[in-house]
């Protein structure tokens, strides 16, 4: 498989980060004692285990955090292509079932010879939006299986695909469900995907309407109490209108994912996924790189306090 | 085709996760069991707890030493800071039976067992 440049920075960077954070947070501490303590596999949350995919728990009531994201999209047909969102979010566990984020969104495009967008070097604030989870079966002793679902309402100012000027107002629904095949130690999530959206660019002044669905499933192993690693994989559909009026095309991704402890209360996850297989309406050629992306990968840095 | 499949495979998740959310017990808080714990030595004392199942739990934590601790439990869902000398109270939703451990957020090697018949 032929990774890109950008792509290609992406993943080494990710390399990186993961064998100096692991490396480091595999140092022996200094007191025996916390090293046992450290060592033995508790109960640990499964949010953010699964990369693209979400995990079914929310937190624990009181929690609030600041977080740090990073989405990139990688390359279209032809050219040079890449779309980075980077977010900054505050999270707060509300009660025992109930979590909500706050995030700011900004956008970084470097677009160069890619086939139907125009050039573009550009970095800008691009919106706002909220994720609202309702944890309706916590996994435990009463039920093997945790189910959450969430709403994600956004308003963007930019068009993600191409970064030109947009208004635009989209949710993403899913209907989360995940469990534990080995005890605190191998977890595996499935998601159901619907995102419509209606957006209105600046250069047509008309209103468009999309939708997505997409199902995902996630498999991540905790190596050390403090370092898991996974696979997810994920398959979406694109259409015309807000209810899957017209099918536009499809794609397969899969790829790897990590997440990392770095603290009692920081968090470090990654994830990184190729398009392996996918077709565009009207478009003889394989993959669907008119509606996705080739590559994509995501950061979060999470701070509780 | 495809369309009416996932539009129905989405309504069919919808309707569970509704009915899942419709089929949960309401819980009254008049009926509270309140079960008290306290921190010393950086040790919960008592180390389990114990609680019925189907009724909202209300626990007291004091905190006898001076440093600060923080009561947290993945499993019951919380965590609240409790200050040196202080006092703290959780009101946790009615549990199925099972064990349940909760641990001092600051001090990790401090664990006890909420244990729910």
């Amino acid at each position: 498989m032929r990774i890109d440049l950008p792509a290609r920075k992406i993943v080494a960077a990710a390399l990186f980060s993961t064998a100096t954070v692991f490396g480091a947070s595999a140092q022996p501490p200094a007191n025996p004692a916390a090293q046992s303590v450290a060592d033995v596999f508790h109960e640990a949350e499964s949010k953010y285990m699964f990369g693209f995919i979400d995990g079914a728990d929310i937190g624990n009531e009181g929690e609030k955090a600041i977080e740090y994201e990073a989405t990139g999209s990688f390359q279209k047909r032809g050219g040079g292509y890449s779309a980075i969102e980077h977010e900054l979010e505050f999270e707060h566990v509300l009660t025992q079932n109930f979590a909500y984020e706050l995030s700011a969104h900004g956008i970084q495009h470097s677009i160069s010879g890619v086939e139907g967008l125009d050039d573009r070097n550009s970095a800008q604030f691009s919106g706002a939006s909220a994720k609202l989870r309702y944890l309706i079966i916590g996994r435990g002793p009463g039920s093997p299986i945790g189910l959450t679902i969430s709403a994600e309402p956004e308003w963007s100012r930019i068009d993600g695909t191409d970064g030109t000027q947009v208004q635009a107002y989209a949710s993403e629904f899913r209907v989360v469900a995940d469990t534990e095949l080995i005890t605190n130690r191998l977890y595996a999530a499935l998601n159901l995907i619907y995102a419509p959206e209606v957006a209105k660019p600046a250069d047509t002044g008309m209103w468009e309407r999309s939708s997505s669905v997409g199902l995902g499933a996630g498999l991540t192993y905790r190596i050390t109490p403090t370092f898991a690693m996974g696979v997810a994989a994920e398959y979406d559909r694109a259409y015309d209108g807000l209810t899957l009026q017209t099918f536009d095309g499809h794609a397969f991704f899969a790829g790897p994912t990590m997440q990392i402890n770095l603290s009692r209360k920081m968090l470090l996850a990654a994830a990184f996924m190729a398009q392996v297989a996918g077709h565009a309406v009207d478009d003889p050629r394989p993959l669907d790189l008119t509606n996705f992306e080739k590559y994509r990968a995501n950061l979060k840095f999470e701070v509780e306090f | 085709m495809t369309q009416q499949l996932i539009t129905r495979l989405g309504l069919s998740i919808a309707t569970l996760a509704l009915a899942s959310f419709a089929a949960l017990p309401p819980a009254r808080a008049e009926d509270a069991v309140t079960v008290n714990i306290s921190i010393k030595d950086h040790r919960f004392a008592p180390a389990e707890l114990h609680a019925p199942a189907g009724k909202p739990i209300v626990i007291i934590v004091k905190n006898l030493d001076s440093a600060p601790a923080e009561f947290e439990s993945n499993m019951l869902r919380v965590e609240k800071v409790v200050t040196g000398g202080g006092t703290i109270t959780l009101r946790i939703r009615p549990l199925d039976p099972g064990r349940y451990r909760f641990f001092d957020d600051f001090h990790q090697e401090t664990q006890g067992f909420l244990v729910v018949k």
